[in-house]
């Protein structure tokens, strides 16, 4: 036992299991010095009334981005030629020969995870995950993805959502801006 | 902290009922669950995190994630046992990705409730150990948070936590000597 450690009696003092009563003598102040410690224990309740507003904003906002998903038209364009990275090596079956191949980049500091969330991926923001490259701070992911328009934004550490810097906005009804990239 | 089953008052509907209601589409009644639980765990995620900011997003978060993944409740009569352990996911989950930026700041933005001229060495003792709470592992943070601020008994946690008081204890008793040893100079 180093001079740190608490006598196994202290400890079930602190536990509970014993009464500062029941420790002998020598043991008194080092159960005092515990009994101390356990009285700065912090029991006040935390109150947190925003969250009820903040998670029912979120299902509505998602569910909004869902409707807007399955209502928007299907408008091929080739708009995002600055994302076009190219078709893939292999020729793609019949049913998908119309793919784009697309690369998110997104510069985030300090960041410990980045997804792309959109329409492409029903806003699942754990559906396509970023992974780091070259520099610590950039984070990339290559889709491919049907032609047409899509919204998307990124999720930095998973809660804070960020447009793409490099492409066009638009307002999503919430407060919040989507992406977009026409295909 | 009360029993996993929840207990909506008199002529409230039941943890079971409300979750049957949103499966089956009526998506607003989801905020009776948040209303009815949302302050139950939040001090247990400010206490495991340090800060009530990052409790806010960890309680918003995980109970955005039980809405996503209600359809595997088993029980819908034990939501808030089920919910427990997605907040506790999400604690554990934020605090390895943030272990290196726990800081003094955080564990000073705790609301110590108390900060009249009177409190203030009180006020003083409980910033000190919640910064030293701080700098447990989260296994030992969580035993210390769950006996001493929720209050629950060794039995309680372990059957919460599916694991064995003897092994709660050892974690526990490490803890109490690494608190002792980060409090000397507060002493």
């Amino acid at each position: 036992m180093t001079k740190h450690e608490f006598d196994p009696q202290v400890k079930q003092l602190l536990d509970g299991e014993l009464t500062l009563a029941d420790l002998p003598a020598e043991l008194r102040q080092e159960g005092e010095e515990a009994l101390r410690l356990l009285a700065a224990v912090d029991r006040e309740p935390v109150s947190l009334p925003a969250v009820t507003w903040r998670v029912m904003a979120t299902l509505e906002r998602r569910r909004q981005r869902r409707l807007t998903w399955l209502l928007a038209p299907a408008l091929a364009a080739a708009a995002a030629l600055a994302l076009w990275l190219g078709r893939p090596a292999n020729p793609p079956a019949a049913a998908s020969s119309a793919m784009v191949t697309v690369r998110f980049v997104l510069v985030a500091p300090g960041a410990h995870q980045v997804s792309v969330a959109g329409t492409f991926n029903r806003w699942d923001p754990s559906a396509t995950p970023l992974v780091r490259s070259g520099s610590a701070d950039m984070w990339v992911a290559t889709l491919s993805l049907a032609p047409g328009q899509h919204q998307y934004a990124f999720v930095v550490d998973g809660v804070r959502w960020v447009p793409d810097p490099t492409a066009p906005a638009i307002d999503d009804g919430f407060g919040r801006r989507n992406s977009v990239l026409t295909l | 902290m009360h029993p996993e089953t929840g207990d909506p008052r008199r002529g409230a509907p039941s943890d079971g009922e409300v979750v049957r209601a949103v499966l089956a589409g009526d998506r607003e009644r989801y905020a009776v669950l948040v209303e009815r639980y949302r302050d139950r765990y939040a001090r247990y995620a400010a206490r495991m995190l340090g800060s009530s900011d990052a409790a806010e997003d960890a309680v918003q978060d995980a109970f955005v994630r039980a809405y996503d993944q209600l359809a595997q409740c088993q029980d819908p009569n034990k939501f808030v046992g089920w919910f427990f352990l997605i907040l506790r996911n999400r604690c554990f989950a934020e605090q390895r990705k943030s272990r290196s930026h726990v800081s003094l700041e955080a564990a000073s933005s705790v609301p110590t409730g108390d900060r009249s001229d009177a409190g203030t060495e009180t006020a003083e003792r409980r910033r000190a150990l919640q910064e030293a709470l701080m700098g447990l592992t989260a296994e030992q943070r969580e035993v210390f948070v769950l006996k001493h601020v929720e209050g629950l008994s060794y039995i309680q946690i372990a059957e919460r936590l599916n694991t064995s008081v003897p092994s709660l204890k050892m974690r526990m008793h490490r803890a109490y000597d690494k608190l002792r040893e980060q409090l000397r100079d507060h002493a």
